[in-house]
């Protein structure tokens, strides 16, 4: 009997194999659809954003082709979820890539970093989620391109807003200004720049790392007071930084220390967990939230509520997500409309030819050069008030 | 007609591959690697040497845990250390890759004996914790060591080279990694039939009475280690120069019980054990993640719960596995040579 059921399962796994075989080369030709690959985390340690931001991405394509796509020709997005696993990721490229996407979008600092090298060697343009400065980089990176403001040009522009808050609030000398940061690359990120630029302009920095899986900041926080921060930047993801102020709460700090959230904990699910204490967080926000609501809201907006949605339930992430793919889309356009072939090559051509495009107000405008595929270096700042972001200042540039 | 294989002379029970038709199977199987890449995709060809890395890497810790006995959990932070070795080597020596390599191996095993010292005074769970231990020390050191490794950042290691070609295109680094694969496969099977191997197994089945019979308990757990390590420091080595970028992020927990898992389904103390839990546990995403995406096709309601169907599909196979055949891949490829062998009476 054992050894049947030996069989049985053999054959099954054999199966499954052939049938992945055959679906690997299943791909269609000489059709006019544009393909352009993505990778998601919907399953994975970040897919509490992935899941918006992939909406927004498969949302702006679906919308895109059911209004006529680029010149009649469609956008074919091949996607899958890859659990944030680096293994995952590479697999999905190069089956991606066997399949004959010319583009690619992909999502955190992990994969983007571990791809930089094969993109380049494939001539694939790839954006991502990840505003990492290492990207910047054009001769180690020549096929990344950023939409949103660095995680170092955020925490230059907090600390830029802080000297100028500080003075406006009729205090002399400058502020000291703390940078608690998630506890890796993502969130060592603008570690260095920000220090850089705290020292050139006289002020007092420290940074500090927020230990991996603590259930309070209160050490943290101890060492953030002893050292007299008066702003307190957080680089981290939503939920260790709603846990950081309510700490900060309960310890009566709120009064004492502005808090500044960079983008990825500067969203409503910040708002959601921190309840109360989310009242009078700053963030620097690439990407205008729909509690603002700027043109570039309006697509996304019509499109979700035709299908049952609300842009308001979907979030900041989702507009993020739509209009990173705006611009990759822009560039595509660009390419078809000189009846160039549609090729990675030339895309990033396209791209580097992209000057103050305008995403209805959602970021400020991108430019790409082929020297710099910094898109914007401009955001605004907000201010969590009645649980929504609110407008507090116009774009800040960094410098 | 056969009722089992029966050796009559001690050079025949002794020999590597026993029977005619094992000889048979092997050369259809490296036949099948040789023919493979010139008619393989591109995307078939990365799976082919995420399988091959993933192999030597498994027979590495299968050394040490299906051989030895010796449970680790530290194969993540060894095959960083092999991964980074060889990375920083090529760069800031500017040693050739292949040599880069070889002084990976090395460092690996120094650093594997090194981790194993806890060994002779802990096992089973005690261990584990122990090379728990290693693996977090081992990925705090990379983060941390900013002059040396470059921190949290990503170490970009140029492309391997040899006569003018660049090795790490998916076609020719098959041929380095399945040559690899080879190589160590011969000689994890060469080493359990020399005194070293019997050793290993010796201290496995019941470590008091190995030191009874006069087996260096010590000497031989730390060999076991850095043998052990060699090879799991070989395949971070050829992660690095195949992906041209060595980050930490690829080497943290989850890998190393990825790797207990490959050696747990494949079959433990097996090297073929190794190479059918690495397919398995490489294929098995893949697979199911195009199943994933032709269904998305047919209903396309379920998009959105796709992915966790995938996920829970893939801890479901697993579980079924081991309840169906807990001795692992290698098992049920025995029954099915068996039941072939002795059909039709298999009793």
């Amino acid at each position: 009997m054992r050894s049947k059921w030996s069989l049985v399962v053999a054959l099954v796994v054999l199966a499954a194999v052939l049938l992945s075989a055959c679906g690997g080369g299943g791909g269609g030709e000489a059709n006019t659809d544009i393909k352009v690959g993505a990778i998601f985390d919907l399953t994975g340690p970040t897919s509490d954003v992935g899941t918006p931001y992939s909406e927004g991405v498969r949302g702006y394509v679906d919308w895109l082709n059911a209004n006529g796509g680029i010149d009649g020709r469609k956008i074919d997005l091949v996607w899958a979820d890859y659990a944030y696993k680096v293994d995952q990721a590479e697999q999905l490229y190069s089956q991606f890539v066997n399949e004959g996407v010319v583009a690619f979008q992909g999502w955190g600092t992990g994969d983007t970093e571990a791809l930089r090298s094969k993109i380049a060697a494939d001539k694939i343009p790839f954006m991502s989620a990840s505003y990492s400065a290492n990207l910047l980089d054009i001769q180690k990176a020549p096929y990344n391109f950023l939409i949103g403001v660095t995680y170092s040009d955020q925490a230059i522009i907090a600390i830029q807003w802080a000297i100028q808050d500080w003075k406006a609030a009729g205090n002399e000398g400058m502020p000291k200004v703390a940078l608690i940061h998630h506890d890796s690359p993502f969130g060592e990120s603008p570690v260095a720049d920000a220090q850089a630029f705290a020292q050139s302009q006289g002020v007092d920095f420290m940074h500090i790392a927020m230990p991996k899986g603590a259930t309070d900041y209160v050490a943290e926080l101890a060492q953030i007071q002893k050292f007299g921060a008066n702003y307190v930047i957080i680089h981290t993801v939503s939920s260790p930084a709603a846990v950081l102020v309510k700490d900060a709460k309960n310890q009566g700090l709120m009064d004492k220390i502005k808090f500044i959230n960079m983008n990825w904990c500067a969203d409503e699910g910040f708002i959601n967990l921190a309840g109360d204490a989310a009242e009078g967080v700053y963030g620097t926000l690439p990407f205008t939230p729909p509690s603002d609501p700027v043109p570039g809201h309006e697509a996304p907006a019509q499109w979700l509520k035709e299908h049952g949605s609300s842009l308001d339930d979907k979030g900041l992430h989702y507009v993020q997500g739509w209009w990173t793919m705006a611009v990759m889309t822009e560039g595509i356009r660009r390419v078809v409309e000189e009846g160039k072939p549609v090729t990675g090559e030339n895309i990033k051509a396209a791209l580097e030819t992209i000057k103050d495009f305008d995403t209805g107000g959602v970021t400020a405008p991108i430019t790409f050069t082929p020297e710099s595929h910094r898109g914007s270096t401009a955001l605004r700042i907000y201010m969590v008030k009645d649980g929504k972001w609110t407008r507090v200042t116009d774009y800040i540039s960094a410098p | 007609m056969v009722s089992g294989i029966f050796h009559t002379s001690y050079e025949s029970d002794m020999a590597l591959r026993r029977t005619p038709a094992q000889k048979i199977r092997l050369a259809l199987f490296i036949l099948f690697i040789l023919v493979f890449p010139f008619f393989a995709s591109r995307y078939t060809l990365t799976l082919a040497n995420q399988v091959a890395i993933a192999t030597i890497g498994a027979i590495g810790l299968n050394i040490l845990t299906g051989y030895t006995g010796q449970i680790s959990l530290g194969q993540g932070g060894f095959m960083a250390v092999g991964a980074y070795t060889a990375g920083l080597v090529t760069v800031r020596l500017g040693l050739p890759w292949w040599l880069s390599i070889i002084i990976a191996s090395l460092v690996t095993a120094a650093v594997g004996a090194l981790f194993g010292i806890p060994s002779l005074r802990l096992k089973g769970l005690y261990l584990a914790i122990a090379t728990l231990a290693a693996q977090e020390i081992i990925l705090w050191v990379v983060t941390h060591w900013k002059a040396l490794t470059g921190g949290v950042e990503a170490l970009v290691v140029p492309d391997p080279m040899l006569f003018g070609i660049r090795i790490n295109s998916d076609f020719n680094f098959y041929w380095l990694a399945w040559g690899l694969v080879g190589i160590t496969a011969l000689m994890t099977v060469n080493l359990f039939r020399t005194h070293y191997g019997r050793a290993f197994i010796a201290i496995r089945d019941q470590d008091i009475a190995a030191e009874v019979m006069g087996i260096n308990l010590f000497r031989y757990k730390l060999l076991a280690f850095a043998l052990s390590s060699f090879f799991v420091g070989l395949s971070g080595a050829l992660i690095a120069h195949y992906r041209s970028i060595v980050t930490w992020e690829r080497f943290t927990i989850d890998v190393s019980v990825l790797y207990l898992a490959m050696i747990i389904i494949g079959g433990l103390g097996s090297v073929s054990g190794s190479l059918f839990g690495a397919t398995f546990m490489t294929l098995l995403p893949a697979v199911l993640n195009n199943l994933g995406r032709s269904l998305r096709g047919v209903f396309p309601q379920i998009t959105s719960i796709m992915p966790f169907i995938q996920q829970a599909t893939f801890g479901l196979v697993i579980i079924l596995f081991l309840i169906l055949e807990p001795e692992g891949i290698k098992k049920l490829w025995e029954d099915i040579k068996d039941y072939f062998r002795l059909w039709p009476f298999s009793y």
